[in-house]
């Protein structure tokens, strides 16, 4: 079975004609593939985990969130340098008794990890540390690119967590640090850069599951990449 | 207590025999309404008979017949004080953060179009009665989803009520999700997979494939659906439903949403976002009464023992898993299943006793299994036989109604 080659320029993006000219034409050669890049996003209760993965996702701030019980799922389909990705994000429930027994299945195969901290609660920045045991406890390999996200900034009186603070902690545990607010309009392009900028960084750096575009019988095959390109991304971090 | 007379209709049965139109409609709906009341005002309550009605369908039909019928259910007496509680609870409790994070963001859980005010005086109200129940039951802990089945009872009953049902609730139906940790919870969930594959293998089998896992059912489970549904109406007659039921009712029904779903989660991408996606995004047009009548026959055919062997082996890492299942049924067969109970069961129990009990005991169904099995749609032998095994955990009235 032929394979495509990352880097290459043999990856075609999964559009409709791209599918039709599959049934055309069966040679294997033209084979579709779209990358999925799987996130989870992390942190205590009440940071807005749900706001943010829905900025991202659904582009809007929902005025209605709710506790999210278990882990929730959302997905959106970005292009970087021609290619498309699909972003898998997983937001999951803040409260402590939900980790240990329910997350642990969410975190297998995670490309990147999000902890997310709210500038205005104190305690759901020094509840960080405890949030990187938990991730190191389910395995993630260290390599896997992990940011800090200080969630809520158009609160500005009720900062309680300095960004000189946070930067220390974001660089002594090797992690980008984005300052934004999920509820500032202003601020969405923010948000999706974070999401972007993990996208480019796993665009050029790590493997990713490819998602087989051919359907056969629903069935979708799951190919793990080795590493292989290194190609400059145009990427905007 | 509010009283109607309705003496002319026999409750002889809960099914709706044949027919159809508006007119029909009314009239059986007329008819349940005067069988409840009737069951109501007997002397002692009739609370089989309104088992079987808050199983069949339609449920108990209107709130006011919820207030009456619920605590029958529950086995709480309306005439006690409510519980009380002369600390401050803000104050002292470890829980008090967590709750009101939670409270203040359940707006969707309330009726559209009720006034601000008096809608934060009810969220006031739902803390206030989550903490004294938590403050009252120490062996309980708050889970994120709990406000969501506390907010039902406080709609509907209102707030004193509400307290005292909602602790009868937590300390039995709900008690093994409020442990110390979820293990207990995740062994529920484990019940899912083997009751999909009873019914529909293939299904089963490409779930497990996408390696999709259980918690998309979740908070179906924790929160008696209270957090997915957006319509209330269709929240109240699932836990008319679950009130009558048996504990691990809720699993059986959220196997049923997944069966129901087969075609769409067999076109899905064989993966665990995908099928994990779709399911957890739960229709609000589920044809409920068919799928209440078909958890009902799912019980019956396979109750919990049958599946406790296959339900633990999912869960091999646990090491508490068989037992745990077994202390469950042993708690819900006798009329206060606290942890003392709990722990003295433990005790005197040698494992092998506790899984003999467990092959043995399906045999007392076996006669109602035979009768319901043939049945398509069979509401009312169903619902019968759901009732009989839901009296085997219900508390104390059970024994004066099978003598």
């Amino acid at each position: 079975m032929a394979q495509p080659i990352l880097g290459h320029g043999n990856l075609q993006p999964a559009s409709a004609a791209g599918l039709a000219s599959l049934e055309l034409d069966s040679s294997l050669d033209q084979y579709v593939q779209i990358r999925i890049f799987k996130i989870i996003v992390i942190g205590d209760s009440n940071v807005g985990k749900t706001c943010l993965t829905f900025r991202f996702c659904g582009g809007t701030f929902p005025d209605k969130t709710e506790a999210t019980i278990g882990v929730d799922f959302r997905e959106k389909t970005v292009e970087i340098e021609g290619e498309k990705i699909k972003v898998q994000v997983w937001d999951t429930a803040g409260q402590e008794r939900f980790r240990k027994s329910m997350v642990e299945h969410y975190y297998r195969n995670v490309h990147a990890v999000v902890f997310v901290y709210d500038v205005t609660k104190m305690t759901s920045f020094t509840n960080l540390k405890m949030w990187i045991q938990e991730c190191n406890g389910h395995a993630v390999p260290p390599l896997v690119p992990k940011v800090l996200v200080g969630n809520k900034c158009d609160l500005r009186e009720q900062i309680q967590v300095p960004s000189n603070l946070a930067l220390k902690f974001a660089d002594a545990h090797n992690m980008l640090l984005f300052e934004t607010s999920a509820k500032d309009p202003k601020e969405s392009q923010n948000v999706e850069s974070i999401f972007m900028c993990l996208a480019c960084r796993l665009k050029a750096q790590k493997s990713l599951l490819y998602r087989d575009a051919e359907r056969q019988q629903g069935k979708v095959q799951k190919l793990e990449f080795p590493q292989e390109a290194n190609s400059k991304t145009s990427c905007p971090c | 207590m509010a009283v109607r007379s309705a003496q002319d209709d026999g409750p002889t049965s809960s099914r709706w025999d044949g027919g159809a139109g508006k007119a029909d409609f009314n009239a059986k709906r007329k008819k349940k309404v005067a069988e409840i009341y009737q069951a109501l005002n007997s002397d002692p309550t009739d609370v089989a008979a309104l088992r079987r009605m808050a199983i069949s369908e339609g449920g108990l039909l209107t709130d006011e017949i919820r207030r009456k019928v619920w605590p029958k259910l529950l086995n709480v007496n309306t005439n006690d004080p409510p519980p009380i509680s002369g600390n401050d609870l803000r104050e002292m409790s470890k829980d008090y953060q967590q709750v009101l994070l939670d409270v203040r963001r359940s707006l969707r859980r309330f009726p559209p179009g009720m006034p601000e005010e008096q809608r934060e005086g009810l969220q006031e109200e739902l803390i206030d009665i989550i903490l004294l129940i938590l403050e009252r039951n120490p062996q309980l802990h708050y889970y994120q989803g709990y406000h969501d089945i506390v907010v039902t009872f406080l709609l509907v009953v209102g707030e004193k009520l509400a307290t005292s049902l909602v602790e009868k609730l937590s300390t039995h139906h709900l008690r093994d999700f409020m442990d110390p940790t979820m293990d207990n919870t995740k062994h529920i969930l484990n019940y899912l997979m083997p009751i999909i594959d009873q019914v529909n293998p293939d299904l089963h089998d490409f779930m497990q494939s996408a390696e999709v896992g259980t918690i998309f059912a979740l908070s179906w489970l924790i929160t008696w659906f209270g957090h997915v549904l957006s319509d209330f109406r269709h929240v109240v007659r699932l836990y008319d439903f679950f009130l009558a039921c048996h504990p691990l009712m809720p699993i059986y029904f959220a196997a049923v949403i997944v069966l129901y779903r087969e075609q769409e989660v067999l076109d899905c991408d064989c993966d665990m976002a995908s099928v994990h996606h779709l399911l957890s995004q739960i229709p609000q047009d589920l044809p409920y009464e068919t799928l209440i009548s078909r958890a009902g026959d799912l019980f019956v055919q396979f109750p919990p023992s049958e599946l406790a062997r296959e339900a633990a082996a999912q869960q091999q890492a646990e090491k508490t898993a068989a037992s745990t299942f077994k202390d469950f049924e042993l708690a819900s067969a006798q009329q206060r299943p606290d942890m003392v109970l709990r722990q003295r069961f433990r005790g005197l129990l040698r494992p092998e006793e506790r899984t003999k009990d467990v092959l043995t005991k399906p045999r007392t169904n076996r006669f109602v299994k035979l009768a319901v099995m043939g049945l398509t749609v069979a509401l009312g032998a169903a619902a019968l036989a759901v009732v009989k095994s839901a009296l085997e955990w219900a508390p104390k009235f059970q024994l004066q109604l099978f003598p």
